[in-house]
């Protein structure tokens, strides 16, 4: 298990992290259902799609069924089905404080 | 050490495939008040058949819009939870892009049938907004 920060981009999932927050997440821990983790979309009609930050709602299957807190916007399982096993790559440990800048 | 234990800082996305809030049936609103005033335009010209011509033509042209603006909204913007808060949205959406089509603006020459379109894409303007609330 590896501790890193991930930067999130977006607003898909207001209002619990907004753009700029940074999160403490670590990769390789257990999905715990209803936390955020980081996980990996599937390619969209335009290519790759980058790495995103999601909330694990519940069990699909084999796989897991990710939502964005934000229903308005946002790309989760509703547009593209539960995610593998092997697409949620790190779980979201805490929002670390807001760097106050000038 | 530090390196094993900590990772690289990575960006992760919380966004759409596209910019969000691309999808409004203002966008339909638009084209059909555009249709409702073809259509007072050529009752206010009833002896010109060209411009009844080029009108009808353009005419086809905005409905076509309507059609596809709704339909992009109802595939691309909304979800199985908003179908299922909203159980009489599917019909709205057939209806409206009826409206919009041979048994609507494309044949009629009667404002009345533009003032039923935009009736419709308001109903379902509504939902959207209040999904856009939830």
């Amino acid at each position: 298990m590896q501790l890193g920060i991930a930067v999130v981009r977006g607003r898909s999932m207001l209002p619990t992290y907004r753009d700029g927050d940074r999160l403490l997440v670590l990769y390789g821990a257990r999905v715990v259902r209803g936390r955020a983790h980081v996980v990996d979309l599937p390619p969209g009609p335009d290519g790759p799609r980058p790495v995103a930050v999601k909330r694990v709602t519940r069990r699909d299957g084999d796989g897991w069924w990710v939502e964005c807190d934000n229903p308005a916007e946002g790309v989760d399982s509703w547009t593209v089905g539960a995610l593998p096993e092997s697409a949620v790559r790190a779980r979201v440990v805490t929002r670390l404080p807001h760097r106050r800048t000038g | 050490m530090l390196k094993r234990l900590f990772a690289p800082t990575i960006e992760v996305s919380a966004h759409c495939d596209l910019p969000c809030g691309v999808y409004d049936p203002a966008q339909a609103r638009i084209e059909a008040e555009s249709i409702k005033a073809i259509l007072q335009k050529v009752a206010e010209k009833p002896d010109d058949q060209d411009f009844k011509t080029r009108a009808a033509i353009i005419k086809e042209q905005r409905s076509q819009l309507v059609k596809e603006h709704l339909w992009v909204l109802w595939t691309d913007y909304f979800k199985p939870p908003h179908f299922e808060k909203y159980p009489q949205l599917h019909t709205l959406v057939n209806e409206a892009t009826k409206l919009a089509g041979a048994g609507g603006t494309k044949a009629s020459w009667d404002v009345a049938t533009a003032d039923e379109l935009l009736g419709k894409i308001d109903e379902i303007a509504t939902i959207f907004a209040e999904t856009k609330k939830a």
